[in-house]
This record gives structure tokens, C-alpha cells and sequence, in this order.
């Protein structure tokens, strides 16, 4: 009985190289030769890099005080939130044994600060800080409105929470005089920040641009009074504003607070000598444990004084090259006694 | 046959007269000889009532070979019925009748063969194909690789998904146990989507780790997929394990890298926007070079689906954070010029390639030494074909086969007795490998 060959023949797969599985292709077989030159490599390169990380890094100067404790009392008086309109203040000298040559960057470093908590993340209204939408508070919880129900402007819990310390670098020139060392305050912010993510609303004037929106109420001054001296350095796009917005990822972080102005006395970076730092000190931390310190720092072409990198590098190269030696030693040793074996 | 097959302590005498609730199975036996069994329909409605059922499957699995022959359809599907329930193995049965699609239906895999008597054995199997013999391809050939696809899928599927989730349960520790999570939200809804879908379709879809004339040659290379051997609990234990590990190197080295650190030229790196772009990267960056090591059998295709979503993911990244659509959304895309910032600096990279280096040389390195250390057979048969291929011996002179099914032995005549010593004396069967004092004896 002859069934209908047409039948059969339509169910033939294309003769193609695709729909037969023989497409041309490169069979990748890992021998030992490619193994072992593979891990040798890595291990000089792992080891190169490591050492220039850690010889780079050696060439950092950090200077950091911790004030948290030593601005007299002012650490207990901010504590209690009645005392929000008192000032405190306090010098805390030091000593530089060594120049820092080159740039040097002031930075606030802050200890248990959770910049990376859930909702806290979430409490900011960037519609807002673009200047397009400046009553748009919908995200903000719990910081939306004033207790009048005026929209805040800036609002959210990141905004609210603002460093508000100010730190003052003086120089002493002899026993007698001290100079404040000259520090700019521009430079300090990722120019997509400053030029695209955050935007003043409308006009010139910029009070009357914020009509209609209140102060975050831990704010001593509203947003338009940030800095009244310099106007692109007001309102929104105040950088030490924008450094705060950009929050950390874990909760000891340094933030860039001033850069030194290679002018005067210090085009070659900072002199060694007697140095103090004059700090308002209106940040509380101590009510959740946390702690402030202020830094002074050069930098390199790796980035700061972490030594991580460098570390990890040498110690990856050192314990591949490690492997590489003992599996060479084994695969050495086996193909001698599978000659043997053959040779018998 | 084994004497303690009659003793008081046999599995199958006490649990015939035990009757335990679990379901049992055959004990495994190693007969002292070579045997085979014939059985005839007949004979077989009696070995297939009641306890002599036990009986006929353990003397019959310790036979080489087993034929039942003037059956009914029903006997048929209870043969493999019984060897179903008793012993745990995968069975499969072909045929090419309508008499035969009861046993098809019965077995874990039914293979029909469309042909001369009819459509009823093919309808009613999962794989039909025309003759007899393409069963061996169907086993060796398209079987098996279907199980190591199957196999390197399911590892690294599980594997990839680990090193992503585990991150997040590392970063609970330095979040205040906030659930804030790593990635930017889009990147986790593109990671299984987007990024990493299309190189393992690639592998799922082509991977071959040998060809088929190989496969074919040494059938020892279908033992793994019989025993279960590349993908088990064991395996998944070790998927996971690898998962952590990466989900550690993952996390710390970026954390390490941008802890307390910042830019050459003093601005913001350590910022959490800065440290999940680093992270989102690192890890496409390991999976992919783990995909790109369990990819065998490299075509164009598995080239462009493979690098190709690496680099897609780079485009998607540079437009999510760019600044038009930021600007058209500003609350629903917030991550405006990270990707810029972050990715112009020479620590990123190099915290990307030390993620790469740490979680790729292990896996390397086991691949290396598990052959040395933890021989399994199959290895041995690759380690000869790896050889074979790369010393490829000249060309033998051997006679065109005619197709193999067309191969017939020669027939004894039945109409008259006294070829039977002809016939097994194999003279009459082609020589497989050509002799020159023998030639083949044409009927």
C-alpha cells in the first residue's frame, strides 16, 4: 500500500544548516596549555596593577579630625532641638608635619548616617529640583507641607536633613597672625548635576520664583538664601546643596565640602604648619550615635588614600599564581605518570 | 542466578509477603553470566499475574537481552507498566502498529514509526520518524544533547539568578535592613528580560559539546544523561554555593572600591547611584563571561546573542540615563548622567575587572582539576575524542556502507532444513572492517 509520499515529505526539516544543526562553528576546548598560560597572566597583570594601586595610594596625605566630641558642648546642646537658634562654636587647632602638595579637598565625613535607608531614598521630588513642576511634593512624605499647608520647597527627608556645619580652615601664618586659607566652594558637584538635574524655577528673582512654597523646617533659611552672594550658587543649584542630594551608598561617607584655591600662600597646596579649624557646629549626631569628622585630603589618579584596590589586586595576583604553580605541579606530575602507565 | 535469590532475606520475598504501603523498587543484581530470555504471549499471561510478576522483572533485568514475542496489545503496555512501577528507570517504547500504541502510551517516552501499517502509532507517540534505525540518533545524537543543553541551562539559570538576589541580602547589613534594594529598577526588570535572556536561549538552542559522528561512535557518552549525572541535588547545591560566592565578590569588591574613596578630581563617587551602576555592570560583566565558558559550541549566532546583549545593555544604560528622558520623567527616571560620571574612571574598571577575574578563575580552575581528581567515565571517552580530533588520522579506504537500515543479514530459507550452522557461523554477515582473504557471501 503506497501512502501519500507527499505526506512524508513535507514533514522533512529544511536541508539547512541551521534547521540541521550544522551550522560552522568553533568548538571551544580548554586545555591545559590555555589553562595555565591563562592563569599565569592574570597573575602578572593582577600583581602589575596591584602594585602601582598601592604605590599610588601610598603617595596620598589625609589628614582627619573627628569633632564630634571635642566642640565643648555643643554636641549636647543639639541635642535638644530647643536650642536650634543658639550658635556654637569652637576652633579645634592641629598640626601638618608635611606639606600637601598639589590640590587639597576639605571634605565632611559622616559615621552611621544612613543616606541608603529605603524611605529615605525615596523622599525627594526631582520634578521639583528641575525647576519644571516647584509644587510637585507628591514623593516628599512625611516632609511634603509646612504645618500650614504650604508646599515645602525643597521638600522630602534627603533635603531636610541638610549638613548645615560650617568649617573654616585658618592658617597660621606666625604665632601671631593667622590668614583663613582661601577655599572655593564651586567645583564640588558633578556638572550633570549642576547644569541639567537641578534647575531654579522661572525668573531671576529668586524669592519671588519660590513664592508660594515654605522652608524644610530644619532649615535656619530658606532655599533662596543659600548663598546671596553668588547667584549661581543659589537656591537649587547651591552645590553644597546638589552634594548632599547625591546620596551615599553606605553609612560612613565623605562629601566634598570646599576645594583650596591655589592663590597667596598656597599655589604650591598647603605649607606644613599650625593650622586650626573654626567650626559652627549645627549638624546633631550624636542623638543616633553617629559621629563627624573633617578631612583634608590629596588625591591620585586611583582616587583617594583606599588601599582596597591595591590589596585585593596583589593578593588575587599572589593566589593566582599560586594555583598556577601547584596546578601546573599536578598536571605535571600526571601526564609523567600517564607516560609511565603508557611506557608499561 | 544469585542462591540468595531463594534465602528467607530476598527484598522481593519480603515484600511479597509483607506488603509495605511505600512503593518499592528492584534491588539492582549482577548476573554471573550472559543470558537472554524468550518469552511468548502465552506464557506470559501467567507470568504477569500476581506474584510471579516480581518474579519474571527480576529474572528478566538481569538478562542482556529480553524478547516477548505474540502479544497482545495489553500485555505490551504491561510489560513496560511493570517495569515502570518497579524499577527506577526511564522507559521507551517504539512501534509501528496500531497493536503497539498501547505500550506507547504506556511508556515515559513513546516513539511511533510512520509506515506501512498506518498513522496510529505516530499520532498517539511524542517523537515519529520513519524507520527503525533513526531511533539511535534519536537517543544518541538528539537526546543526549538535548539533555546537556537542558542540564547547562538550568545551572546557570539558577546560578545567575543567586548572584543577582544575593547582593541585596550583603547590602541589608549596611542599609539599616531597609530593603533598599541594589540595582535601579530597571535594570531589575531588564536583567531576565533583556540582558542575560538571549545568550542562554543561544546555548539551550545550539550547544553541542561533541558532533554527531562522534556521539554516534561512542554511545559510552549517553551514560551521563542515564544516571542523572549533570544536573541533581548535588549540582544545584553547587550552583548555589557559586551563587553566593559571587553575590560576596560581587558586592565587596565594589564596596571596597568606592568605600571612603572618591574621584581624581575630588567629586562624589561612593554615592549610591555611582555604587549600583558599578555593581549592575560587575555582574553582567561576570555572567556573561560564565555564560560565554559554558558555551561550547560557538556559531556567529551565539557570538551576537552573547556579546551582543552585553553591549545592548550598555546602550540601554547610556539612554535610561541620559538626559532627555530624564528630563521628559524626572521622577520615574532618576539616575540623570551616572552612567557618565561613574564609568569615565579607571578604578571602575578595574573593581569591574577584578569582579571578573575572581569570580571567573575558580570556576576555571575546577573545571581543570575535577577531570584529575574526580575522574568520571565519560570523561575518559572525551579526553579520547579531544585527541582523536586534534590528531586526525588519515583517511581509511573502506567500501561505501549502503544505509544501515537497508543492511540485511542473510535469511535461512524456511522451507528446508540445515543452514542454520551456515548462518551463525557469520560468514554470511558483511565484514566491518575489510579483510582481504574474506569477501562477502552473496545470496
Amino acid at each position: 500500500m503506497k501512502r501519500g509520499s507527499h505526506d512524508c515529505q513535507s514533514r522533512l526539516p529544511d536541508n539547512t544548516a541551521l534547521k540541521q544543526q550544522q551550522l560552522p562553528a568553533y568548538r571551544l576546548q580548554l586545555t591545559a596549555t590555555k589553562i595555565l598560560s591563562g592563569f599565569f597572566i592574570t597573575g602578572v597583570f593582577c600583581l602589575g596593577a596591584g602594585v602601582i594601586l598601592l604605590l599610588s595610594a601610598k603617595n596620598i596625605k589625609e589628614v582627619e579630625i573627628n569633632y564630634t566630641e571635642k566642640c565643648s558642648d555643643c554636641a549636647k546642646l543639639r541635642e535638644n532641638t530647643a536650642n536650634f537658634d543658639k550658635e556654637c562654636t569652637c576652633s579645634i587647632p592641629f598640626y601638618l608635619p608635611e606639606a600637601m602638595k598639589g590640590d587639597v579637598y576639605m571634605f565632611y565625613k559622616l559615621y552611621g548616617f544612613y543616606q541608603n535607608l529605603y524611605q529615605y531614598v525615596l523622599s525627594r521630588s526631582n520634578s521639583q529640583l528641575m525647576g519644571i513642576d516647584i509644587k510637585d511634593v507628591s514623593n516628599c512624605a512625611p516632609f511634603k507641607n509646612s504645618h500650614n499647608g504650604i508646599p515645602i520647597a525643597p521638600c522630602g527627608a534627603i533635603a531636610n536633613s541638610i549638613f548645615n556645619d560650617t568649617i573654616v580652615l585658618s592658617y597660621n601664618l606666625n604665632s601671631s597672625m593667622s590668614i583663613k586659607v582661601p577655599m572655593l566652594r564651586s567645583g564640588i558637584s558633578w556638572w550633570t548635576d549642576k547644569y541639567v538635574k537641578f534647575w531654579n524655577p522661572g525668573s531671576q528673582n529668586l524669592s519671588s520664583a519660590f513664592a508660594g512654597t515654605a522652608k524644610p523646617p530644619s532649615w535656619p533659611k530658606p532655599v533662596y538664601e543659600l548663598d546671596e552672594e553668588d547667584p549661581e550658587n543659589n537656591g537649587f543649584i547651591n552645590e553644597d546643596f546638589i552634594v548632599w542630594m547625591r546620596t551615599a551608598a553606605f553609612p560612613t561617607f565623605k562629601k566634598l565640602y570646599r576645594r583650596l584655591s591655589r592663590i597667596q600662600h598656597f599655589t604650591e597646596g598647603l605649607p606644613a604648619g599650625s593650622y586650626s579649624f573654626g567650626i559652627t557646629y549645627n549638624f546633631p549626631v550624636t542623638k543616633f550615635q553617629g559621629e563627624k569628622s573633617v578631612v583634608l585630603s590629596t588625591l591620585t589618579w586611583s582616587g583617594g588614600s583606599s588601599l582596597f584596590l591595591g590589596l585585593a589586586y596583589t593578593v588575587t595576583g599572589a593566589l593566582t599564581w599560586l594555583a598556577f604553580f601547584a596546578m601546573m605541579a599536578i598536571h605535571l606530575r600526571l601526564k609523567e605518570r600517564k607516560t609511565l602507565f603508557h611506557q608499561e | 542466578m544469585k542462591p540468595q535469590s531463594l534465602l528467607e532475606s530476598d527484598p522481593i520475598d519480603d515484600y511479597l509477603t509483607t506488603k509495605p504501603r511505600i512503593p518499592f523498587k528492584i534491588p539492582e543484581e549482577v548476573p554471573s553470566g550472559n543470558y537472554g530470555l524468550v518469552i511468548n504471549g502465552y506464557s506470559l499471561a501467567h507470568a504477569l499475574e500476581g506474584n510471579l510478576e516480581l518474579e519474571l522483572l527480576q529474572t528478566a533485568c538481569m538478562c542482556k537481552g529480553v524478547i516477548c514475542c505474540r502479544m497482545t496489545p495489553l500485555q505490551k503496555a504491561q510489560v513496560v507498566e511493570l517495569v515502570k512501577r518497579y524499577k527506577k528507570v526511564v522507559t521507551l517504547a517504539i512501534g509501528d502498529g496500531a497493536n503497539d500504541v498501547s505500550m506507547i502510551k504506556a511508556a515515559h517516552i513513546g516513539v511511533g514509526i510512520s509506515g506501512q501499517e498506518g498513522m496510529q502509532a505516530m499520532l498517539n507517540s511524542d517523537f515519529a520518524f520513519s524507520q527503525f534505525c533513526y531511533l539511535q540518533r534519536l537517543l544518541l545524537v538528539h537526546g543526549r544533547w538535548s539533555y546537556n543543553r537542558m542540564c547547562k541551562f538550568l545551572s546557570y539559570f539558577f546560578y545567575k539568578n543567586f548572584a543577582f538576589t544575593l547582593v541585596h541580602f550583603w547590602y541589608a547589613f549596611y542599609s539599616g535592613f531597609s530593603a533598599q534594594t541594589v540595582y535601579d529598577t530597571w535594570f531589575i526588570t531588564f536583567y531576565n528580560l533583556v540582558y542575560t535572556s538571549l545568550p542562554v536561549l543561544g546555548v539551550s538552542l545550539f550547544d553541542q559539546d561533541v558532533n554527531e559522528t562522534w556521539s554516534l561512535r561512542f554511545p559510552e557518552l549517553y551514560e551521563p544523561g542515564q544516571h542523572n549525572l549533570y544536573f541533581n541535588k548535588k549540582e544545584f547545591v553547587k550552583c548555589l554555593v557559586h551563587g553566593i560566592y559571587s553575590s560576596l565578590v560581587l558586592f565587596f569588591i565594589p564596596m571596597g572600591t568606592i568605600h571612603n574613596s572618591v574621584r581624581t578630581d575630588g567629586k562624589e563617587i561612593s554615592d549610591y547611584q555611582s555604587f549600583s551602576t558599578i555593581v549592575q555592570t560587575s555582574l553582567l560583566c561576570v555572567v556573561t563571561m560564565q555564560i560565554a565558558l559554558e558555551t561550547t559550541y560557538w556559531t556567529m549566532i551565539s557570538h551576537i546573542f552573547t556579546w551582543g546583549s552585553l553591549g545592548f545593555y550598555f546602550c540601554i544604560l547610556f539612554f535610561l540615563y541620559s538626559d532627555g528622558l530624564c528630563l521628559m520623567f524626572p521622577n520615574v527616571f532618576q539616575l540623570l548622567g551616572v552612567a557618565r560620571n561613574t564609568l569615565d574612571w579607571p578604578q571602575v574598571w578595574l573593581s569591574v575587572v577584578l569582579s571578573m577575574v575572581l569570580c571567573m578563575l575558580p570556576v576555571i580552575g575546577y573545571h581543570f582539576l575535577k577531570p584529575l581528581f574526580w575522574p568520571v567515565r565519560v570523561d575518559k571517552v572525551i579526553d579520547r575524542i579531544h585527541h582523536c580530533m586534534s590528531h586526525p588520522l588519515p583517511p581509511r579506504i573502506r567500501t561505501r556502507l549502503k544505509h544501515a537500515g537497508s543492511r540485511r543479514s542473510a535469511y535461512a530459507f524456511s522451507h528446508k532444513q540445515g543452514f542454520g550452522a551456515l548462518i551463525t557461523s557469520g560468514k554470511t554477515l558483511k565484514a566491518k572492517f575489510p579483510k582481504k582473504n574474506s569477501f562477502p557471501f552473496k545470496k
